[in-house]
């Protein structure tokens, strides 16, 4: 052929003009700047620009606070620093030292922690289905786990809105929980949502296609639509998955927001009259700096919230910052999610589509006939084939040439996914590696004492596991798989700094606001206090829309008064970013 | 080729002898271009079918870009402007008239957004074979025009009730005054109009069938018979715009042969919705996701088209 003919229609594809930061193909910013000097005092310090941090970020700069978001992590380029490939993708995890342990230790790393800005939201497969009412009065329903100092009218209003901005595309109507839908279109299905929806309808269980996923089903301004090709957990370079890295943070940087990246917090600065003053941080090269600010939010999730504060012990706060009630870095949960795969004769080809399209929540809250309280969703995944081979590896103990045998049937095999409730329990905890009374000592390269978490299931965790385990089990045969195993396995990460309606019972109250310091605040994953068969990732950033809303109704009075006001704020549709009220399909609110 | 060469009066004596008669009243008013009741009743039953169409397609696009909804709701005004212009001469020659042509230049509008909807798409028109295919589907909004047209068209024709002296009238009227198209529909001499957008809507049919059913892979190997005929109705029309024997023979066999063929692929696509994993037990989805269950209508409207054009008498000029 020659080279004319090699020419595309219309000329050849131009180079990129100038040097800016593309967030997806389509979206180009001028690349984060720095805005504020280390003398000057923000109104507000937020560690951590994940989904939490992401969302508070950009309504604080919109309501016109000084704000900057610190994160340990880089800004990322998503066309320069991401890749498309499943073993190029592990700088997006939380990969420093951190000590697991326990009777069930959790693997610690991919799908449960973070990285950079935009945090876990980057790799989350995007699962958005919210908490049902009865999620947020567990101990009142069944004498488990723990109430919530909230109720689901308080957050309903924020399941709504950022719904509509991240968008989530869903069924128009969708059963379970309190009844609602979604504002974009469902997905097509994939071929292991066939499998789902084949063996869901088979057993006569309600089965949701299509969503809700946090995906793009249509383009929204400068985000195109998704092209199903599968690399949703290796972070998506498309930019049809929403992640607070494309959806809030450009809205915060256009209001004035700073965004440090590559600054690690290692703890929160405290002044003798029991206000926080600003935070530590060690940049990139080791050197550590102050940036003072009027009130802090931490936002580092399950796992680096309570280290944070748990290394900002100074006097008056010996056991760690917001400690009194000694329940920082308790009731850490995280859910079960047992993987079965089933071998199919048709080719499934699970790497296409993404691996989050089709649910059923019908197994999830209590059933009188069941051995257990609280339940378990059913959800699709789709490993690629790395995660595929580890998990036969666990499954079927395959090694050598039986593996390459498997590997070879890669297409043939679907994955479903239990997402079960393991309740929060006392024993399940953060602590710090800093070698004192009889804890192992362990340091990150600033010198810092690292997280050390223990995990235990308790009797109703297992009797859950095991039922909910044989139901996908049958979902799956009914579904005509010819052969059927399971890996267990952990997903998700939350507690450690629960919410409460009373000081002693809790670190942070129903707003996020600490206990003990009033302008120290916590708005992540970690105050959770119980955490549902629901993927947490819509909650954590409805929560942090509601205390944003709470800052910005309290103004300036947060900075100076210890006075606490627990009223509802208003839910303000002002803050929202440019384009979430003007598409979407109609459905039920 | 002499066995078809008949007059559609002369088809009419073929029928049984009870048929017969309603046969010659039908044809006699499409003829004289008085039927604008059971016109309105037409475009009544396919803009809803549109309407519908194009509600799905776009709930499927997330309506993300608000004027999505305007075919949507224009249908919807389409429908009722029908039924309305089915009891009504004034309705239909304002409410009517109106609504189809704001309808039929939203349909060119559209057209216009589903072109740059490929564009935007990455590679946009320099990669023409992907992004079509993948895109926004090219000819929709064109098609979706169909039933706007038929509304244009009603909303010049006289009504039933006016056949005999009073079309008569208007017939040597319109024979002394220069040609006009609106006369010529009238008085139902406007079969190479006709001829024209048959093959108009034949080519933009054809090509979203080949390349809807190229997504598919061809699956099926009747999934070929709506691209076979596409053709042969196309060359059908544009002969009979040039010959009337043409239009008395070729038409009214390709014709038929694609009203068939696009009732049996409502047969097919059916089917194909009630094979998809959990079958009517997911018929929302399945309906969104599956087969688009009226598309093959679509294409048994070209034939429409095309036996219509083949019961008008010709334009004088």
């Amino acid at each position: 052929m020659s080279e004319e003919n090699e020419t595309p229609l219309l000329g050849a594809f131009g180079e990129p003009s100038k040097p800016l930061h593309y967030l997806g193909p389509m979206q180009q910013i001028q690349p984060p700047r720095r805005r504020f000097k280390e003398t000057e005092t923000v109104d507000y310090v937020i560690v951590g620009v994940g989904s939490a941090g992401g969302v508070l970020l950009q309504r604080l700069a919109r309501a016109g606070f000084s704000v900057i978001g610190f994160d340990a992590g880089p800004f990322w380029d998503t066309e320069r620093d991401w890749v498309s490939d499943e073993a190029g993708s592990h700088k997006l995890y939380w990969n420093d030292l951190r000590i697991t342990g326990g009777q069930h230790p959790l693997a610690l790393g991919e799908n449960n922690s973070g990285r950079g800005v935009g945090g876990g939201s980057v790799h989350w497969a995007a699962f958005t289905p919210r908490f049902h009412p009865s999620d947020f009065e567990v101990y009142t329903r069944d004498g488990v786990g723990a109430d919530w100092p909230l109720d689901y009218q308080d957050i309903e209003p924020y399941y709504e809105l950022l719904e509509q901005e991240i968008p989530v595309a869903g069924p128009a109507y969708y059963p379970w929980g309190k009844p609602h839908g979604y504002p974009y279109a469902p997905h097509p299905m994939g071929g292991v949502g066939d499998v789902l929806i084949k063996g869901c309808t088979r057993l006569g269980i309600g089965v949701s296609a299509g969503g809700p996923v946090a995906i793009l089903s249509a383009s929204r301004g400068n985000r195109p639509h998704c092209i199903y090709r599968g690399f949703c957990i290796q972070a998506c370079k498309v930019g049809a998955k929403a992640s607070t890295l494309i959806t809030h943070v450009p809205d915060a940087l256009e209001h004035g927001a700073e965004i440090r990246d590559n600054s690690m917090v290692s703890r929160v600065s405290m002044r003798p009259d029991g206000r926080a003053d600003g935070v530590f941080y060690f940049d990139q090269q080791g050197k550590e700096h102050f940036q003072r600010a009027r009130a802090v939010i931490v936002s580092g999730y399950a796992i680096e919230t309570p280290r944070l504060l748990l290394n900002s012990a100074c006097p008056g706060h010996e056991h760690g910052l917001a400690n009194s009630s000694g329940l920082l870095g308790k009731f850490l949960m995280a859910q079960a999610g047992n993987v079965i795969l089933g071998r199919f004769d048709d080719l499934i080809r699970l790497y296409k589509a993404p691996p989050a399209h089709a649910l059923t929540e019908e197994f999830y809250e209590t059933d009188p006939k069941r051995d257990f309280a609280r339940g378990f969703a059913i959800q699709t995944v789709g490993p690629l084939p790395i995660a595929f081979a580890r998990q036969m590896m666990t499954a079927k103990g395959l090694w050598g040439w039986g593996m390459r045998r498997t590997m070879m049937d890669y297409n043939h095999y679907a994955s479903i996914a239990l997402l079960g409730e393991i309740l929060p329990w006392e024993d399940n905890t953060v602590t710090l590696a800093d070698g004192h009374e009889g804890r192992p000592e362990a340091r990150d390269r600033f010198g810092l004492p690292v997280a050390s978490v223990t995990f235990n299931l308790h009797d109703n965790d297992k009797k859950m596991i095991e039922f909910g385990k044989n139901k996908v089990m049958e979902v799956m045969w009914a579904a005509g798989a010819t052969e059927v195993v399971q890996e267990s396995r952990y997903a998700h990460l939350v507690g450690g700094a629960r919410m409460s309606r009373t000081p002693d019972s809790g670190v942070v109250d129903k707003f996020g606001r600490s206990w003990d310091v009033p302008n120290l605040f916590v708005m992540d994953g970690s105050v959770m206090p119980t955490q549902g068969s629901a993927n947490p990732g819509l909650t954590i950033q409805a929560l942090a829309a509601r205390t944003a809303d709470y800052l910005i109704s309290h103004g300036d009075a947060i900075f100076t008064s210890s006075r606490r006001d627990l009223e509802e704020p208003p839910c303000r549709k002002t803050l929202s970013p440019p384009g979430t009220f003007t598409a979407g399909v109609p459905h039920l609110r | 080729m002499a066995l078809a060469d008949k007059t559609p009066h002369e088809v009419a004596l073929a029928l049984p002898a009870p048929l017969r008669k309603p046969a010659e009243i039908v044809i006699d008013h499409i003829r004289h271009g008085t039927f604008q009741r059971s016109m309105s009743v037409l475009v009544m039953g396919t803009s809803l079918v549109s309407g519908l169409e194009v509600g799905y397609e776009h709930y499927r696009g997330s309506y993300s870009n608000p004027v999505m909804y305007t075919p949507v709701v224009l249908s919807g005004v389409l429908t009722i402007a029908g039924a309305t212009s089915f009891m009504s001469r004034k309705m239909a020659k304002t409410f009517l008239r109106y609504i189809a042509w704001t309808t039929l230049i939203d349909g060119i509008i559209g057209f216009g957004f589903h072109i740059r909807g490929i564009a935007r798409k990455p590679g946009g028109w320099r990669m023409p074979i992907v992004n079509v295919v993948m895109g926004p589907p090219l000819f929709a909004p064109l098609l979706f025009g169909t039933s706007a047209y038929l509304g244009v068209i009603a909303s010049y024709l006289q009504r039933e009730e006016d056949h005999g002296p009073r079309a008569q009238r208007l017939e040597a009227e319109a024979a002394t005054g220069p040609a006009d198209f609106r006369k010529e529909i009238a008085t139902g001499q406007f079969q190479k109009h006709f001829c024209v957008v048959t093959a108009a809507a034949t080519v933009c049919c054809g090509l979203e069938v080949w390349y809807s059913h190229y997504k598919d892979n061809f699956k099926y190997r009747v999934q070929w018979s709506p691209i076979l005929v596409a053709p042969v109705l196309l060359a059908a029309a544009i002969g009979g715009f040039k010959s009337k024997r043409i239009a008395d023979t070729l038409l009214p066999i390709a014709s038929a042969a694609a009203i068939v063929n696009g009732l049996v692929g409502s047969y097919y696509h059916v089917r194909g919705i009630l094979n998809r994993p959990g079958g009517r037990k997911k018929p929302v989805y399945n309906v969104l996701y599956g087969p688009p269950i009226f598309a093959p209508m679509l294409f048994a409207a070209c034939g429409l088209f095309g036996m219509m054009a083949y019961f008008m008498r010709r334009e004088k000029r």
